[in-house]
């Protein structure tokens, strides 16, 4: 059914907001979300396509903001606070249940969805668990066979303090071709929450870069040239040494 | 009936308004509620018994929520191509081989929010022809490819150029006989003839626009592409077109004024994700059409539409489908077909093109 409902552009930050992220990085990861509602606020084209939402992981993974329009006037922004251990395999199979959900739900309503972009943000290791197989659930889609995950998201990984850069590179997706994503990693001995402060900067001007190409690119976002990120701050490509 | 403004005593447009002489300027005037202002100023009558001296008014159209972008947007220049228009339309009578009325056309295309948002022009763009003899009428959309800093000059290649070659084809073949293919190509070297000349003049010896290859020359301006040829000859109400698209540019045949009938599957339709990639000139890919034949007569319409329009539209059966249905069951005023083309709905900001096609009963 196609009843030209609208056009939308999903977007969802997920973060790690286990016990290490405690104090100024958690004070820093909660205001990402109101400069994303005020940088919408200021552009009409994009805050009529933009959803957003927002989960947390620790040691299990929540929806602290249902996908929806960040400008509705009845929304309150949630607080997010710290909980456990750093369970990767948690957020990602949370996040494909959401997308699965939300993508389907939305179609139903006769609105075209473009694919989706994840905005991940970890400040550590994730905990020795299978976290691999819950992320190829997540990104695997084979089109010759339509075997897999057919919304699959366009996955942006970004670490600070101790994330390792080696595992977040890994989710970097798509990883090559055209559309290839990248991965935004703090420069060592920068100061983390400043650092999640310019992922915020990176992720709003990718949304704002999105909006302006979003009519005839199908890949929903535009991520910054490399040379073009806040400093603290590098941009990799999945063949990139870290 | 001519009056001077001066005689009756309507001041400047900024003066307030007159203090009643009786009451004398101690008394607050009365608030007129804005609803009544309006309706006032619409009438052209400053109250009491007079005659209105003129009518009219434009209220915007939108179907359902027209979104902040449709309420916020100021529109911006496109800086440095001030030759290209914001809003184009047309509105025409055909007649047929005997000279009765045959057809009414309203054509229109208007730059969408997002390049009115952005300073960027607009990059759809339509024609139509007669051919010599009156025996036929060519009509082409195209939609220029927004990753193209040129793509608007595609646009205009193919719908002018376009219109022009099978103009002249007709007068040697059948629209049944028509050498699609060959007219795709032959676009194809004047929008690659146009790029390389633009990519000249705008680079200068910066590049080396005559060692660019096809795909990278489609890089800088690509536009899709829709014809269709109706026949006038007859002095029949029902009229047979032929139509040929590439990429996302569609027709439909509006029936009755009141069912969409889509003449190509309709864009993304059970497609999980939605993406906007589409064929376009100056690549032709290597199976073309088939073309479609068509039948319209009295009370329906033919209606070419870039996907600024048909992408709302979907599959006809939504609320875009029952307004433009409603307001196209009959050929309206030109201007007025050009504010239903422009129409706000949430989200939809691309530019619009639509160029509509009423067969007239014969008599």
């Amino acid at each position: 059914m196609n009843q030209g409902r609208g056009v939308l552009l999903p977007f969802y930050l997920v973060i790690d907001v286990s016990a290490s992220m405690s104090g100024d990085k958690l004070e820093s990861a909660n205001k990402i979300m109101p400069k994303v509602v005020d940088a919408l606020a200021l552009n009409p084209i994009l805050s009529d396509k933009v959803r957003f939402g927002l989960i947390d992981f620790g040691s299990d993974a929540r929806v602290q903001l249902p996908l929806c329009d960040v400008l509705d006037e009845n929304l309150t922004l949630p607080q997010l606070s710290v909980r456990g251990s750093t369970s990767y395999a948690k957020a990602f199979e949370l996040l494909r249940s959401e997308i699965a959900a939300n993508v389907q739900l939305l179609k139903a309503d006769g609105y075209a969805v473009h694919r989706p972009a994840v905005f991940f943000l970890s400040d550590g290791e994730p905990n020795a668990e299978d976290w691999q197989s819950a992320f190829r659930e997540l990104t695997v889609y084979d089109r010759a066979t339509k075997s897999g995950f057919a919304m699959y998201p366009n996955f942006v990984p970004c670490g600070v303090d101790g994330a390792n850069g080696t595992i977040l590179k890994t989710l970097i997706h798509p990883a090559t071709g055209s559309k290839q994503m990248q991965m935004y990693l703090m420069d060592k001995g920068e100061d983390a929450a400043k650092a999640i402060t310019a992922i915020a900067e990176i992720l709003i001007s990718s949304m704002l870069a999105s909006g302006q190409s979003a009519v005839h690119g199908d890949s929903g976002i535009i991520l910054p040239p490399k040379g073009d990120v806040p400093s603290g701050i590098s941009a990799y490509h999945a063949d990139d040494w870290v | 009936m001519h009056r001077n403004v001066v005689e009756t005593g309507a001041g400047p447009v900024d003066d307030p308004v007159p203090v009643d002489p009786v009451i004398g300027a101690s008394v607050v005037r009365e608030q007129v509620p804005l609803a009544e202002l309006d309706a006032a100023v619409a009438s052209g009558s400053t109250g009491a018994a007079e005659e209105p001296r003129w009518r009219g008014g434009f209220t915007r159209f939108s179907v359902g929520d027209p979104g902040r972008a449709g309420q916020a947007v100021q529109p911006a220049p496109a800086l440095g191509w001030w030759d290209q228009r914001d809003t184009v339309l047309d509105g025409v009578l055909f007649t047929d081989g005997s000279g009765q009325r045959a057809l009414e056309l309203r054509a229109a295309s208007v730059r969408g929010l997002s390049h009115r948002y952005y300073g960027k022009v607009r990059q759809d763009e339509y024609a139509y022809r007669c051919t010599a003899d009156n025996g036929f009428l060519v009509a082409a959309v195209a939609d220029g490819v927004s990753a193209g800093r040129f793509s608007h000059h595609a646009a205009r290649v193919v719908t002018r150029q376009g219109c022009a070659l099978i103009a002249n084809w007709l007068r040697e073949v059948e629209p049944d006989d028509l050498p699609w293919v060959g007219v795709l190509e032959e676009l194809s070297a004047a929008v690659v003839d146009g790029g390389r000349r633009l990519l000249r003049q705008r680079e200068g010896s910066q590049l080396d626009a005559d060692g660019l290859d096809l795909h990278a020359i489609a890089g800088e301006l690509a536009a899709t592409a829709l014809f269709a040829v109706v026949d006038l000859r007859a002095d029949t109400s029902e009229r047979t077109a032929h139509l040929l698209a590439l990429g996302d540019t569609s027709a439909w045949v509006l029936r009755s004024g009141t069912t969409w009938e889509a003449l190509q599957p309709i864009k993304n339709d059970g497609a999980v994700i939605a993406t906007s990639a589409t064929s376009a000139l100056p690549v032709v890919p290597a199976e073309v059409g088939p073309p479609r034949r068509v039948t319209v007569g009295p009370g329906d319409a033919l209606v070419l539409v870039s996907d600024g329009i048909g992408d709302p539209l979907g599959d006809g059966t939504g609320d875009v489908g029952a307004f433009l249905a409603s307001v196209w069951r009959r050929p309206p005023a030109a201007l007025e077909f050009a504010a239903q083309v422009d129409f706000a709905r949430k989200s939809y900001d691309d530019d619009r093109t639509a160029v509509v096609l009423w067969p007239l009963a014969s008599r």
